[in-house]
């Protein structure tokens, strides 16, 4: 059950044990559930945190680029400032700013050419907003502090001892990992959030089915893209996370661009100006309107958000996929089964098989908050019939061969134990075929040519398993190549829209 | 003075489950009234001072820009950012003003945030100053109570309030008169960019409006942007947006607000957003607790009474909510998702 944030949670719990005690009075005192009892239920307790603001500064644009990059993979909200775009007024006015919490400031060890003639204007400003803000944090990316007007600015040398001021590797000439640097800044932010907890979840999941997890949240304020592998000899879990404010559902300031890119994911007809305003409600009341043409808006903002997501990840994006992918979120939750899978088809194009599962009660970040990672475990466990509500499965084929009449017939599939037989596979169509939750298949597909589902083959067999959603067979190209023209675009996405919403009820 | 009351307790108990419905409140108090003080503005007043209505707090320059100047021998070592550069007033040799705010200092030479044409802004509230951080804000806390918005443009500005439409009205550019010049409007569901212009062309200090659709905030914000870097300047001007952009009526609670306070002194300020109320003896009217409203969906704008819980419902789209029962005049109730639906407080 679930109720718009602020709703008060003893109200939530009584309600949900009021309808236990009314529908199945045994097993309301199996749980120990009364009406009495309410508050004494154990609880574990998440919140995704709005995000907050990172001033990024660099000597140069270039500079900038670099850090903005790095910081874009982090939860933080985003301004950034450079000698070359703002004057030292403007720059100071952002460094001052009572909504930025923190700043980023780089520069190359030895600074690059471009950055030279700044750097030291650079230090004074930011020593400057260290002296005038107390609370501001700061994050040193390269020699900065150790330029003279540090010391001017901020009315004392660099020696480490200021908590708030932290240290971190230079900026690279080249592109290289960027984990340290993510760290630190995600190291400012508070480890309670969901989408933090949720992928110390993730691992505990990951150890106990034994299988590769992705899990996909987008929420209003950030998503999260998590990629978790089971612990191997005496290795336990692993995982790589990106979590990004810019994958929010909808940005908290809404320009041209993102209202192009939800437009481009919806076949109504609505104008940029009317899709701005349904933008604007929807980032203002999440929790509005979310049935109907609001439920289909919410998947084509969340569709924009995944590929966000998905660009900012390309290093999760370019792994094998996952035996399980999860999504979460509020985006996710209210949508029918089908429309949810074709979402993720449409965006997370990684050939493949996968089962699509969702945190339906949206667990994962509570069970996170639970610091012992056995007692982790244990819950997950213990939860794992009830944790996932299964979607179903999830087969991207890449290099399809594309017949010369459109709808040609490029190969079929026969699921083992299938009374209905096989089924026509039609290049670039997505096709659903009823798989019942619970129900475990041998699916074998076979191509007239070699084909892409996570390696190249023309006869392919795997496990699926069933959900509510059933199999889906996904055709389509790799990427997914839209009409440019928008009312053949608005006819294709249609036309998918129709296997995945039941009924014409726009 | 009597202010509006919270539903009691007892008041909740009534109408079960109504409690899981978003809570909406329409009234604050004290209000904390943010204004922003760019680097080199000037704070015009000292924590702890009361400052009345009308009263300048502080001053920005119109034409801002950055100075560099050397740091005098000595002296630079004891001023510090933040710092004003020199007294109100001063001038450089070649004529440039010399009184803005240092930046900081590199190489030597200090950076100054300074200007020309500096421009009072005055306090649209009275109250007690809080808090001045010099190249950050001033804030103002006043004892009064404020109708709070989602959104407000410009601003802050004051005036009189006139209800100029119905709740479910929109204002168009033809009707916006000169006689409500000096005066804050309700101006009902929706205003169009052209009457936005007009109101302030006639001398209108303020709107107050249930919805700004996306184009007429941009349109108004870059015709905001084109009147303060003219000569003259723009006088005062606030919109207040109470619910969102797409079009509805004001909620029926704020509506009996803003007439109960019509005639009255109100301001409008731009952090938090809100319509702060001058007049302390005002009776402010109290929502029945039962009372709900569907904010978004098919019957947005439409108020009913709480009739229960519902429980999970399928909607269009096959969606499945949990949902409300909400009674409409002397119709049987209609279940509607508790998300549509807000309750004031």
């Amino acid at each position: 059950m679930a109720a718009p944030a602020g709703a008060p949670i003893g109200a939530l719990a009584s309600t949900l044990a009021a309808r236990l005690i009314s529908t199945d009075p045994r097993m309301a005192v199996e749980l120990s559930v009364s009406a009495e009892s309410i508050g004494d239920l154990p609880r574990l307790e998440a919140v995704s945190s709005p995000p907050q603001t990172l001033a990024v500064l660099g000597a140069s644009r270039r500079a900038v680029g670099l850090l903005e990059g790095v910081a874009a993979r982090t939860p933080w909200r985003i301004r950034t400032a450079s000698p070359e775009t703002h004057d030292p007024r403007e720059m100071t006015e952002l460094a001052l700013r009572p909504e930025v919490a923190a700043i980023l400031v780089g520069a190359g060890d030895p600074p690059g050419p471009d950055e030279r003639g700044w750097l030291d204007d650079l230090a004074g400003l930011v020593g400057a907003a260290t002296r005038r803000r107390p609370e501001l944090r700061v994050v040193l990316a390269g020699p900065v502090a150790a330029r003279p007007a540090w010391a001017e600015g901020a009315g004392r040398p660099f020696d480490g001892s200021q908590e708030r001021i932290v240290e971190g590797p230079p900026l690279g000439m080249r592109s290289g990992p960027d984990e340290p640097l993510r760290e630190i800044l995600e190291g400012l932010l508070t480890s309670r959030d969901s989408r933090h907890t949720a992928v110390r979840a993730l691992l505990s999941l990951a150890d106990t089915i034994d299988r590769t997890v992705e899990l996909i949240d987008v929420g209003l304020d950030g998503g999260l893209r998590a990629m978790a592998s089971p612990g191997i000899a005496d290795q336990g879990p692993a995982a790589v996370a990106v979590r990004t404010a810019q994958a929010a559902l909808v940005p908290r300031d809404i320009d041209e661009d993102d209202v192009e890119a939800v437009l481009a994911w919806t076949t109504g007809s609505l104008d940029r100006h009317r899709m701005g305003d349904r933008l604007m409600d929807l980032r203002a009341a999440p929790w509005a309107d979310v049935s109907g043409e609001g439920a289909r808006l919410r998947l084509a903002a969340t569709r924009a958000a995944l590929a966000r997501l998905d660009a900012l990840s390309p290093d999760i994006a370019g792994m094998p996929s996952p035996d399980v992918t999860i999504v979460s979120g509020g985006a996710f939750m209210i949508a029918p089964a089908r429309a949810t899978a074709l979402a993720v088809a449409d965006t997370i194009r990684r050939p493949g098989t996968t089962q699509l599962a969702a945190d339906h009660a949206r667990l994962l970040g509570p069970i996170g908050t639970i610091d012992d990672p056995d007692e982790r475990r244990d819950l997950v466990a213990d939860l794992a019939d009830d944790l996932l509500a299964p979607i179903g499965s999830l087969v991207i084929v890449a290099n399809v061969p594309t017949g010369r009449r459109q709808a040609a017939r490029v190969g079929q599939i026969s699921l083992d134990g299938d009374v209905q037989g096989r089924h026509d596979l039609v290049s670039g169509e997505v096709a659903f075929i009823d798989l019942a939750p619970g129900d475990q298949a041998l699916a074998t597909f076979e191509f007239r040519d070699a084909v892409r589902v996570g390696h190249r083959a023309r006869r392919v067999a795997m496990p699926v398993s069933g959900g509510v959603a059933g199999l889906a067979i996904d055709l389509r190209d790799v990427p997914l190549r839209l009409p440019e023209r928008r009312d053949r675009r608005r006819a294709a996405l249609a036309a998918w829209g129709e296997l995945a919403w039941p009924g014409d009820e726009r | 003075m009597a202010g509006a009351s919270a539903p009691t307790r007892a008041a909740v108990d009534e109408a079960p489950g109504i409690e899981l419905v978003a809570r909406r409140r329409l009234l604050i108090s004290p209000v904390d009234a943010f204004f922003r003080l760019q680097p080199g503005d000037h704070a015009l007043v000292k924590e702890g001072e009361a400052v009345g209505r009308g009263q300048p707090i502080l001053e920005h320059f119109r034409e801002p820009r950055t100075l560099v100047v050397p740091g005098a021998s000595g002296e630079g070592d004891q001023l510090i950012p933040g710092d004003r550069a020199a007294p109100l007033g001063s001038r450089g040799r070649e004529g440039q003003h010399l009184d803005g705010e240092l930046l900081f200092r590199s190489g030597g030479r200090w950076r100054i945030a300074g200007g020309e044409r500096p421009e009072p802004l005055e306090s649209p509230v009275a109250g007690v100053v809080h808090e001045v951080r010099a190249g950050t804000g001033v804030t103002i806390r006043s004892t009064a109570n404020a109708i709070l918005g989602q959104t407000a443009l410009a601003g802050p500005s004051w005036g009189k309030l006139q209800v100029a439409t119905g709740p479910d009205g929109e204002l168009r550019a033809q009707h916006v008169d000169v006689g409500m010049a000096g005066s804050i409007i309700v101006a009902g569901a929706r205003m169009d960019a052209e009457a936005l212009t007009r109101a302030r062309a006639v001398g209108i200090r303020g709107v107050v409006v249930a919805a700004l659709g996306i184009k007429e905030q941009r349109d108004f914000l870059a015709s905001e942007r084109r009147g303060r870097a003219a000569v003259h300047g723009l006088p005062p001007f606030g919109i207040l947006v109470l619910d969102g952009a797409s079009r509805r009526p004001i909620a029926s609670p704020l509506m009996a607000l803003l007439e109960a306070i019509e005639g009255g002194m109100v301001a409008i300020l731009g952090d938090p957003p809100a319509l702060v109320i001058d007049d302390p003896s005002i009776l402010l009217p109290s929502p029945p607790p039962d009372l709900v409203r569907v904010r978004s969906g098919p019957l947005a704008g439409a108020e009913g009474t709480w009739a229960g819980l519902a429980g999970p419902r399928r909607f269009p789209a096959g969606v499945t909510l949990e949902a409300a029962f909400v009674r409409f005049g002397g119709r049987p109730p209609v279940a509607i998702p508790f998300g549509d639906l807000e309750r004031f407080a």
